[in-house]
């Protein structure tokens, strides 16, 4: 046994107890590194981050966070993250899928969680969070055309992607259904479900081409518009609050709108509700009691996972029959008995 | 040997009339041969709203006899230009262009419709952050300074009008947008001007640190006080009269002073600039410091007036994002439209009139691809969000070409005793 043997040994155990000191001395520690919108975008990012701070105030765990400014910055924020000594660490949108996939495989003792993502294989340390947000968003959709009285309503998206477009086809999906069941025909501006395609801002952060896209779609007779893109909605919302609620209504999304985005809540129909605080918490009590595996947990109407928000200050314009039916559509669709593509 | 020159310039340009004739031919034929072939149908353009007091018909085309007529058309031009050789064809192929991008509406909007009045209040409502943008670069470049920090003072006074709107209302809060960007264009002066800092370094400079600081402030202010970041919008101020004629008055005179006054900025920069003694001393300065200098005419107090003015309007500018608009403020809000501002500029041959011009091709081109993106058309959303982006570098390449700038731009101006 020579001297550097002895070095290596006696390096590697010290390298290891300060390991174990450091973890002992850190508490437990929930991470989030945020999508380009921001923690305050009054959508997912923001609802992420509070189920983050359920776990706080209910498990009495630490929190850290790093805001994207810039696509370029997910994997140096999440490389930081890991370095933090992070428990878990919460990725936050679809557009982060490339970075957390690469992170997780660099560091495979470090848990992750991604919002709205879901591998095609299954690494064992990310588990990806999405959810059936078009079950609700057929609601919406079917409410939407229950209401609009141009017989127009209109969507748009931040980019074509589908946690971006499972709204939107879900939307559709409603117009349509409550078309084959009144035999009307409301139209959808915006988004074609079959071709694929409609119109996206190509961006989350410019508010004012929400404002602009609303204006467009409200040109072309909708009354009732969907904006799918995060803060740039509230571009859309600020419009409609110029333009008047019975003139143009807006469907929030991700988050209750209402409660979000408080000064203009006279616009907001209904928000199409993504409960990702709620998935977000149960993945970190799952890291916490060490039951965490890798793989997808899905948020339905089921599960509560999603669904379709009170609606507050225009209720009187959604009838008690209406509200009926979208009721009876939500058990129809959790039941099966209702195949919303159809 | 000089008649000799006469001939060779005569030649090059029958030459270059008969190149810019074939090609208009041959464009008119790709126009039937794409759009023409096979099209059936009418495309209606709805010029009145449902609330407007006034309702006009629609506007019916018939889809293939307009595009056939458009491309006969524009192979007309093609010929005319080849046989008679005009001095000026630029009119010919400016009318061109024009029914060109008529066929192409017309072919995307064969059996459907669309509101044609509605896409051009569009054009001018997105054409004032750039035309505001553009106007501040002349302000700049005119005086020599090239400012590449537009982006930023956008920024900061989107910033500053969402914020100070917020707490003293919208007047006040656009006041103090304007206030802040001049402030930034006073800081761009010292550097450039006064420390002779490389211009393109310290305007890349301001832009960054404006991203960075309103960042900052975002999440450590308004993220915590929502009221802070919920300013009193300008709301759209109908012109007597002249907002009740049809098509026209929605498109300019139902708007939110912000578009009246980059309007007026327009004007009173253009009539400042060429026809004013100031303004005769400002470009001198741009062109020729030193010779400017000898008359008596102070370079660097010049230079860091219209820097300052120059924030002021981009200030302006910014204010609009926040209180013209959306009525609150999040992180890199104005999209580099300071850039899209700089190439308007260029566009418009650092003239104010010619920016305007630029800005509205690129609120057209921005506009119209919402349209397409509408009405589905086989072109993918993705290739439509380009259009401007292609219209700006078209443009820029393509047309403007031998645009001169300021002579002394870029340069920093040393005083020598």
């Amino acid at each position: 046994m020579n001297f550097k043997k002895i070095l290596k040994i006696f390096s590697g155990a010290f390298a290891g107890l300060l390991i174990m000191a450091i973890n002992s001395a850190n508490a437990f520690t929930a991470c989030q590194v945020t999508d380009v919108g921001g923690v305050d975008d009054k959508s997912f990012n923001q609802t992420a981050w509070k189920g983050v701070q359920d776990a706080v105030a209910k498990h009495g765990v630490e929190s850290k966070l790093l805001e994207s400014k810039a696509e370029t910055d997910y994997e140096p924020h999440l490389n930081s993250m890991v370095s933090a000594g992070c428990d878990i660490i919460v990725a936050v949108g679809f557009m982060m899928g490339e970075a957390t996939k690469n992170a997780a495989e660099a560091y495979p003792d470090t848990k992750f969680t991604i919002i709205d993502f879901a591998y095609a294989e299954t690494l064992a340390n990310v588990k990806g969070q999405v959810s059936a947000t078009d079950q609700a968003a057929f609601l919406a959709g079917y409410l939407s055309a229950g209401v609009s009285k141009t017989g127009m309503v209109g969507t748009f998206g931040g980019i074509n992607i589908p946690p971006v477009t499972a709204f939107m086809d879900g939307f559709a999906w409603g117009v349509k259904h409550y078309n084959k069941v009144k035999g009307t025909n409301v139209q959808v501006l915006g988004w074609d479900p079959d071709a694929r395609d409609g119109l996206f801002t190509n961006n989350f952060d410019s508010l004012d081409d929400g404002r602009a896209f609303a204006q467009n779609l409200y040109d072309e007779g909708a009354d009732i518009v969907l904006p799918v893109a995060g803060p740039v909605g509230l571009g859309s919302a600020s419009l409609a609050a110029e333009l008047g609620s019975d003139k143009l209504k807006i469907i929030g999304v991700d988050a209750d709108m209402t409660m979000t985005d408080p000064t203009r809540k006279e616009v907001y129909l209904t928000s199409i509700l993504k409960h990702m605080d709620v998935t977000t918490l149960s993945v970190i009590e799952e890291v916490k009691s060490g039951n965490f595996s890798g793989g997808v947990i899905v948020g339905t109407l089921e599960n509560n996972g999603v669904g379709l928000a009170p609606y507050h200050s225009l209720a009187n314009v959604v009838s008690s029959e209406l509200a009926a039916e979208v009721e009876e559509l939500r058990k129809g669709i959790i039941s099966g008995s209702i195949v919303m593509n159809k | 040997m000089n008649t000799l020159n006469k001939n060779e310039i005569e030649n090059t340009k029958s030459k270059r009339s008969k190149i810019i004739g074939l090609s208009l031919i041959f464009f008119g034929f790709v126009i039937y041969l794409f759009f023409g072939l096979g099209i059936e149908g009418q495309a209606t353009f709805r010029l009145s709203r449902p609330t407007d007091p006034f309702a006009l018909p629609n506007l019916i085309l018939p889809a293939h006899s307009f595009i056939g007529l458009s491309a006969l058309l524009i192979a007309f031009f093609g010929g005319r230009i080849i046989m008679k050789a005009p001095k000026n064809f630029t009119i010919f192929v400016a009318l061109s262009f024009f029914l060109a991008i008529a066929a192409f509406l017309v072919w995307a909007t064969a059996g459907k419709s669309f509101s044609l009045t509605g896409m051009l209040q569009a054009t001018v409502v997105r054409a004032v952050p750039i035309a505001l943008a553009a106007m501040a670069g002349i302000m700049c470049e005119r005086v020599a300074v090239i400012n590449i920090g537009i982006e930023g003072m956008l920024l900061a006074g989107a910033f500053a009008g969402a914020l100070f709107g917020s707490i003293f209302g919208n007047l006040i809060g656009l006041v103090l947008a304007i206030l802040v960007g001049g402030g930034f264009g006073f800081i761009l002066a010292a550097l450039v001007v006064t420390f002779r800092v490389d211009q393109i370094i310290a305007g890349v400079a301001i832009n960054i640190f404006v991203l960075g600081i309103t960042s900052f402030l975002t999440s450590h202010l308004l993220k915590s006080n929502p009221e802070l970041n919920d300013a009193p919008i300008f709301k759209s101020i109908d012109i007597p009269f002249f907002s009740e004629i049809p098509v026209l008055g929605s498109v300019f005179f139902k708007h939110n002073i912000f578009v009246y006054f980059s309007i007026f900025i327009v004007i009173v920069s253009t009539y400042y600039l060429f026809k004013t003694a100031y303004g005769l001393r400002a470009r001198a300065v741009g062109e020729h410091p030193k010779a400017a200098e000898t008359l008596g005419i102070s370079v660097i107090r010049t230079r860091f007036n219209h820097v300052i003015i120059g924030g002021m309007i981009a200030g302006f500018g910014g204010a609009w994002f926040t209180l013209g608009s959306v009525g609150r403020f999040d992180e890199g809000m104005t999209g580099g439209r300071g850039f899209i501002g700089l190439a308007a500029m260029i566009f418009g041959r650092w003239h104010p009139i010619g920016a305007l011009f630029a800005a509205l091709v690129f609120g057209f081109a921005d506009s119209l691809q919402q349209k397409l993106a509408i009405l589905r058309t086989p072109i993918p959303s993705e290739f439509l969000a380009m259009a401007p982006y292609l219209v700006t570098i078209i443009v820029v390449a393509g047309i403007v070409g031998n645009a001169k700038p300021p002579q002394a731009i870029g340069k920093a101006y040393v005083k020598e005793n």
